[in-house]
């Protein structure tokens, strides 16, 4: 029966409360906006809380407090405060790592975004037949294993792979090369898998929010005149702000978090030449066993990656009314 | 009213203490990391082994499971092994789990170090996995088993270092013996017997037979070596395969066991890393080989590509499956007629110092050691370490067998460079690939590989003084 109480008769019941009570404004304030809940809807989200704070805040906490520690993952750990965090800004192989993914921001999320956005423009004015088949299959790379995706791509950059059977089939046989092999073009060969991987995502996006736009407004466009370019610009392009912020969330935190593609293709090298923090995370916690340090960039990257998703949803955010 | 008013406080005390819960769940895991992990034992678990194990003695304890986890890499000959140790020890049911080694090189030491291990494991060669078990007093010392049963006969001395570490975990290579292996793994010569012959070349015999020989392929338009190192690792084997020609193997060894005061900058590894330089330039490595995996460049070899192949005597089927009789294998000899190799034992068998199986356990690794041990680990295509009586099962494998016997006959075995520290697999990997394209001189390259060593040698020390006083 309490539970089925109208939220009118526990508000009666707090203002009783606030007559009695203190003056100070804080203090109303809280108690205005305790008085507007509806306490009992929180128990409906006790399940779903219990389940975060175990499996993803419990965890974090977890990580930052060890970040404190210099441990091995077994033996009594000693505390160190925040030595690991100005290790970890002094070392010039992670400098460079941060470097790489940067470099993977542009092949993860710029250019993909880039590419879907372009598909859509011209697939709005196309109209293509079977348009779900073409949709699902510039899926799949989203859904394979990207362990599969990562042989696959060893195999298409190989020293006699197609990529190099093509440039020497044409002529080019001079820039055939071991793509993942040499140290100019490591980075970038392992930067356009990732673009390959995210550009499907990307246009799937796109193409569900440009089916939204209503008809009128690209009648209204192309009334006034306005071309391909101008009804781009002008129609789709603002309507899918909001998809392309979700893209770009995601895709970046693809980028900065990369690291399966990247040790499954070339382990970090040549040399050092496409290592990321993920890598540096993976060998301190399982092959160097500073866990410590690894907890460090752990969170260093986990704080980095919000940072950044947060200024795309607020530079990008709806405007609103 | 005020009954509505008290019923309202409840709720939203019981959401408070829910809240707090949560809180308190969040932050339940802040206590020092580590802490409650066991100590050092002290007594011998299972009490002194003086004698071989017996049937009899091993019934006497009744039903008994024995738990095991190990590389699947044992897999094959595990499933060959074990039902021939439950026929002779009736009353022992073995309980066998396997993993990829890259999940179980990653789990093993949580493994052990929880309430109930397993009874037997295998560990890793290093600081990495049996430092850090030996450091938690979490492997029972196995000197008495090795004289119960003669072990230390039939290894070489010096090559058992490689399972020894001081009490305290923080000094490999001497101390205490915790762990054992039936297998012989080292770095050899593949060759491709049809790809020689086109070249006009016999099979190599002696180093210099082999320099000759990547000469002449050379000349004659083939590939000398294939070498696929986008893992990293093959280039650093390949280091070795050049360095233990050069390099008295002790030498070697002390600086990877850490021996204060030893360097990787010394006169013979810069030969070696200068002569692995030139061989990159001269092209007898090809092009392309940091973005070949090595796996791939077995396959390219065993395609026909390349006339020789440095790679692990554990490659052996793969390349056996594919060219038949025309694969060959050799360790070349060096100038003064030894035989050393990039090589150690296979991964290390530990018995758990909580096991209360240690009769049940020890038997089994006293067969596993025996040569019915032996001729299991060469029927699963693997190499053994006594190769006496045994039968290969192909002329390759026969080949690999009397070569691992003159290594082990010389204590020939070099360990590998990436031992010394639990960085140096990259820091030596990586710094190998930049040597190989000019990318680092000869100098920087041994100054890089001695930095890393440098740091984990004070790391370690600063710990074991740390340690030390705690005691």
């Amino acid at each position: 029966m309490t539970a089925a109480a109208p939220p009118g008769t526990g508000a009666d019941s707090a203002r009783a409360g606030t007559s009695a009570g203190s003056s100070r404004r804080g203090d109303t304030r809280i108690r205005a906006w305790a008085r507007r809940q509806y306490w009992p809807a929180y128990l409906y989200l006790l399940p779903g809380a219990a389940f975060y704070v175990l499996f993803v805040l419990r965890p974090l906490l977890t990580t930052a407090w060890i970040s404190l520690f210099d441990w091995d993952g077994l033996t009594l750990g000693s505390w160190t405060g925040l030595d690991n965090y100005t290790a970890l800004l002094s070392d010039p192989a992670l400098r460079a790592s941060l470097l790489h993914s940067l470099v993977f921001i542009f092949f993860y999320a710029l250019l993909p975004v880039a590419a879907g956005l372009l598909l859509t423009g011209l697939m709005v004015r196309i109209r293509i037949r079977g348009l779900a088949v073409f949709r699902s299959l510039l899926f799949v790379p989203q859904v394979l294993s990207t362990v599969v995706i990562a042989v696959s791509w060893r195999w298409i950059y190989d020293t006699d792979g197609p990529v190099n059977g093509l440039l020497r089939a044409v002529g080019l046989g001079g820039i055939a090369r071991s793509w993942l092999g040499d140290y100019t073009t490591a980075l970038p060969s392992v930067g356009l898998i990732g673009s390959w991987i995210m550009y499907g995502l990307c246009m799937v996006l796109f193409l569900t929010g440009a089916m939204r736009i209503p008809r009128e407004l690209f009648e209204a466009a192309r009334l006034d005149g306005a071309g391909p370019v101008r009804e781009f610009f002008t129609v789709i392009l603002p309507a899918l702000r909001g998809e392309i912020s979700i893209a770009l969330v995601l895709t970046v935190t693809q980028a900065l978090r990369n690291f399966d593609i990247v040790w499954n293709t070339t382990t970090g090298g040549p040399g050092n030449s496409t290592s990321v923090p993920s890598v540096f995370i993976y060998q301190g916690a399982f092959v160097t066993r500073q866990v410590g340090s690894a907890a460090a960039i752990g969170i260093a990257l986990t704080v980095l990656t919000v940072a950044v998703c947060g200024v795309i949803m607020r530079v990008l955010r709806e405007r609103e009314g | 009213m005020k009954s509505t008013l008290s019923r309202q406080r409840g709720r939203r005390a019981a959401l408070g203490t829910g809240l707090a819960c949560t809180v308190a769940l969040a932050l339940g895991a802040c206590s020092v990391p580590g802490a409650g992990s066991g100590g050092q034992t002290q007594e011998l678990t299972g009490g002194r082994i003086t004698e071989p194990v017996t049937p009899k003695q091993v019934a006497a304890h009744g039903r008994t499971e024995l738990r095991l986890i190990a590389d699947s890499g044992d897999q094959e000959f595990l499933r060959r092994f074990v039902p021939l140790y439950e026929k002779k020890y009736p009353n022992v049911k073995v309980k066998v789990e396997t993993k990829a080694f890259a999940d179980f090189s990653k789990t093993i030491v949580n493994t052990m170090s929880g309430a109930n291990p397993p009874d037997l494991i295998q560990g890793n060669q290093g600081y990495g996995v049996d430092g850090l078990l030996v450091q938690s007093g979490l492997l029972r010392p196995l000197d008495d088993v090795s004289h119960a049963y003669g072990w230390d006969l039939d290894f070489p001395s010096g090559a058992t270092g490689q399972f020894r570490w001081s009490p305290d975990g923080r000094l490999f290579g001497s101390g205490n013996l915790y762990g054992i292996s039936q297998s012989n793994e080292y770095v050899g010569v593949f060759y491709n017997r049809k790809v020689l012959d086109k070249a006009g070349v016999a099979p190599p015999k002696t180093w210099d037979d082999f320099t000759q020989a990547l000469k002449k392929v050379k000349e004659a338009g083939e590939l000398p070596i294939m070498l696929g190192n986008s893992d990293q690792y093959p280039g650093e084997q390949l280091l070795g395969t050049i360095q233990a020609q050069k390099v008295p193997v002790n030498k070697s060894r002390a600086w990877i066991n850490g021996v204060p005061r030893t360097t990787f900058a010394t006169q013979g590894n810069r030969e070696s890393a200068d002569e692995l330089r030139e061989w990159a330039k001269k092209g007898y490595l090809g092009s392309g080989y940091n973005g070949v995996s090595s796996d791939d460049a077995v396959t390219k070899f065993t395609g026909g590509k390349g006339a020789f192949l440095v790679a692990g005597s554990w490659n052996a089927p793969a390349v056996g499956k594919k060219l038949g009789d025309d694969a060959g294998f050799v360790i070349p000899r060096t100038s003064d007629g030894r035989t050393a190799a990039a090589g150690s034992f296979g991964l290390p068998w530990h018995i758990s110092a909580k096991s209360d199986k240690t009769d049940a356990a020890v038997a089994f690794l006293g067969m596993m050691q025996s040569r019915t041990g032996a001729q299991a680990m060469a029927d699963s295509g693997r190499l053994p370490v006594a190769t006496e009586g045994v039968t290969m099962p192909n002329a390759l494998g026969r080949q690999q067998a009397d070569t691992g016997k003159r290594l082990l006959d010389d204590d020939g075995q070099t360990f590998y460079f990436d031992w010394a520290s639990n960085s140096m697999l990259t820091t030596i990997g990586s710094a190998t690939q930049d040597l190989l394209t000019g990318r680092k001189d000869v100098d920087a390259y041994l100054a890089a590989v001695q930095k890393d060593w440098k740091a984990f040698r004070s790391e370690q020390d600063e710990k074991a003084e740390k340690q030390g006083g705690g005691r």
